[in-house]
């Protein structure tokens, strides 16, 4: 599989050129300059790393030159890009929250990559299958690609060795069931906020990421994933989910109680405040160069299956570029979602590879090896469950957040907040039902 | 009894500026930390120091070309600003023209506009005008000032007329006015408006991060915050303290030499 990619570049490198050549009206470079918006979601050294990856694809890409472009966080790159389609000055190519993509769709802000796909001779049912099934229901809308999966996660269980030794608990044997799970954090926390059982962070997106992870962990669905104008919020198993997390804040007090952020979490972890915390897996890295004691990491606790949300950012194709960016865009997806650049960026970052063969790789043969925390990543893809994305996503995912941080501030019970939490996502999604599920046919 | 008032007084104040201090001698503290000690909240604590991270900040962007372009944006919008309510405080102060309160009013309404609910028209007149991605495109939308005109204005209506007239008797002209008479008796005015101006400007992210995307024309914050936010995992807090001062140090420094003229500016000026 690998050779394609390289081929491919050696192929291109070659024939622009010559194209150029015969045909005079051409640019006289030969060259055609890009830019790609790419938020840093993880740490900040991974800016300079995308620039130095863009650097490389430049020199090894003579025909195309990349402008790497930082904008911000996944919500600010989300604005800036919708800003700068708006303002006719659509960037080539972005790394997009993947659970954004659906609203470009939806508002015709993308264009798909099917026929960049048949292009090359790949039917995009094919080209999808270079990627863990899971990452398909985020990318594709209507049997369409939109987005090409580039840096994943899903959330995962960190716990500290010495925690669990100090409670009596086995480290072999993380707990695999909400019961569990519940009893692991009661037998960890220590009285008067020495140590809590458990943290996660309950900030914006995080806090809708793990609640849509618990929901689904009950058996529910969550969102409707095959139409973007349904939740399923006040439904039983999201009000066992609010019950679970109403018990360990407010009865056991096992998690401290209000919003932590991510960055509350790992303080906490490293420093021994806590003997678990729920995390992305994109911090697999940054916790295992800062962890100075043992700690191991597990699946998500299941209630009723198994279930982790896909997490991370794919690439997309906003409208409004010429055919000349878009190939040259494309030539940079490919090369980005390449086995051999997929495989180094998921180990400097500690997201799992979205691309298959990245794992055939010997460097990343070797890296499962030497970090089996990164392994316990990639085995829980078989229970990835898809990424909330709806009309309105950000506004109808904070209906639930705004409701969840209320509850772990014990100001709410589980079933109001089910209840509110239903009652403000339809308003928010009732103009699109109108337009769709609810317009007169005929 | 007096006595006692002032004392508490004094030592509410004092309290206040404790509370205020705090972030501060936290990052301080944070930023000569290296690594990620397990004790980052500790005020005090047991070390070791280094200046590391000050240096692996520095090494992650390009901080010179981040305070020039920073230096460049604050500045320029500062000498637009000053000349155009300058000229247009004197205006709504002085001179008589039909509807001009309802122009006055018109031009303080601007005032309740929240700024994100203007991005997308900003970007499309910054693409009509071709600066698009260009320092002056950052600039474009602040030259004009709602608060600085009215600011002017109420300055220019507390100086005494009986300047203008002895000055219109010499002769002077309206520009030469306002540039040697009303200008000088209005500095305090001036200078409180340069502070809030720059320091907004200073620190500005979101208009900056959408108006610019070449490298080359980034400014401090946008720069800063490509380290600095972490949404999916911890951050290095050392380094993200260690680059919150790169950045805010100048403005600091810039406040505690010329401290006690910005005071007697804001005082004057009637500006808390």
């Amino acid at each position: 599989m690998e050779p394609i990619t390289r081929r491919h570049a050696i192929a291109g490198g070659l024939a622009i050129p010559a194209a150029a050549a015969f045909a005079g009206t051409a640019q006289a470079a030969g060259t055609t300059e890009i830019d790609l918006f790419f938020p840093v979601p993880v740490q900040g050294k991974l800016a300079n790393e995308m620039k130095s990856l863009v650097d490389r694809f430049n020199g090894e890409h003579p025909e195309v030159k990349v402008t790497a472009v930082y904008t911000g966080s996944y919500d600010d790159t989300n604005l800036k890009t919708r800003a700068a389609i708006k303002a006719g000055q659509p960037p080539a190519a972005v790394i997009m929250s993947a659970n954004f993509v659906r609203e470009y769709v939806i508002n015709g802000e993308v264009d798909p990559f099917d026929s960049l796909i048949e292009k090359d001779g790949k039917t995009p049912a094919a080209y999808m299958d270079n990627f863990w099934a899971a990452l398909k229901p985020n990318a594709t809308v209507d049997g369409r690609v939109y987005g090409i999966p580039f840096q994943n996660s899903t959330p995962l269980l960190y716990y500290s060795v010495d925690a669990f030794k100090d409670a009596g608990l086995d480290p072999d044997r993380p707990p695999v069931t909400w019961a569990d799970w519940v009893k692991a954090a009661k037998a960890v926390a220590k009285p008067g906020g020495e140590r809590s059982g458990l943290m996660f962070p309950a900030t914006y997106d995080y806090c809708g990421w793990i609640t849509s992870a618990l929901v689904m962990a009950n058996g529910g669905q969550y969102f409707n994933h095959d139409y973007g104008g349904e939740v399923y919020y006040n439904s039983p198993s999201a009000v066992g989910a609010l019950t679970l997390l109403d018990k360990l804040v407010n009865q056991l007090k096992a998690v401290p109680p209000g919003v932590s952020d991510a960055n509350a979490c790992t303080s906490a972890f490293f420093s021994g405040r806590t003997g678990m915390m729920v995390l992305s897996t994109g911090s697999l890295s940054f916790v295992r160069e800062n962890m100075k004691t043992p700690y191991r990491v597990a699946f998500l606790p299941k209630s009723v299956r198994n279930a982790a949300t896909i997490g991370g950012a794919s690439l997309i194709l906003p409208k409004g570029n010429t055919p000349e960016r878009q190939a040259a865009a494309w030539t940079l997806i490919n090369w980005l979602t390449s086995p051999e650049i997929s495989g180094h960026w998921s180990r400097f970052t500690g997201y799992f590879a979205p691309r298959r063969a990245a794992y055939d790789l010997p460097e990343m043969k070797q890296y499962l090896q030497e970090h089996p925390d990164a392994k316990v990543a990639l085995d829980q893809l078989v229970y990835a469950v898809p990424w909330f994305d709806t009309y309105n996503t950000v506004a109808v995912r904070k209906a639930m957040e705004d409701q969840v941080q209320a509850l772990l501030s014990g100001k709410t019970s589980p079933t109001d907040a089910a209840a509110a939490a239903q009652k403000s996502a339809d308003e928010l999604l009732r103009p699109y039902v109108e337009q769709t599920a609810l317009k007169a046919v005929g | 009894m007096r006595a006692d008032w002032r004392l508490l007084c004094a030592l509410l104040i004092a309290a206040t500026a404790v509370l205020w201090a705090v972030p501060f001698l936290w990052m301080a503290m944070a930023s000569l930390r290296p690594g990620v000690p397990a004790d980052i909240a500790s005020l005090t604590p047991a070390g070791p120091f280094g200046l590391s991270n000050f240096a692996e900040a520095w090494r992650s962007g390009s901080f010179p070309l981040w305070y020039l372009n920073t230096l460049l944006v604050a500045g320029g919008i500062l000498v637009g600003q000053l000349v155009t309510i300058t000229a247009a405080g004197y205006a709504f102060a002085r001179l008589s023209f039909p509807g001009r309160d309802l122009l006055f009013a018109m031009f303080l309404l601007q005032l309740l506009l929240i700024p994100p609910l203007l991005i997308v028209p900003n970007l499309g007149t910054l693409v009509s005008l071709r600066l698009y991605d260009t320092l002056p495109g950052i600039m474009a939308p602040y030259f004009a000032s709602a608060f600085g005109t009215f600011l002017m204005r109420q300055t220019f209506r507390a100086i005494p007329r009986d300047y203008e007239e002895a000055a219109m008797l010499e002769g002077a002209s309206i520009p030469v006015l306002i540039q040697h008479v009303l200008v000088p008796l209005a500095r305090p005015g001036l200078i409180a408006f340069a502070i809030i101006s720059v320091t907004a400007h200073w620190n500005e992210f979101l208009w900056p991060l959408m108006a610019v995307s070449s490298p080359k024309n980034q400014v401090l914050t946008v720069g800063l915050a490509s380290f600095a936010s972490g949404a999916e995992a911890g951050s290095a807090w050392g380094i993200v303290a260690a680059g919150t001062f790169l950045v805010a140090g100048p403005l600091l420094v810039l406040f505690l030499v010329f401290q006690r003229r910005f005071v007697s500016s804001f005082v004057f000026s009637g500006i808390k």
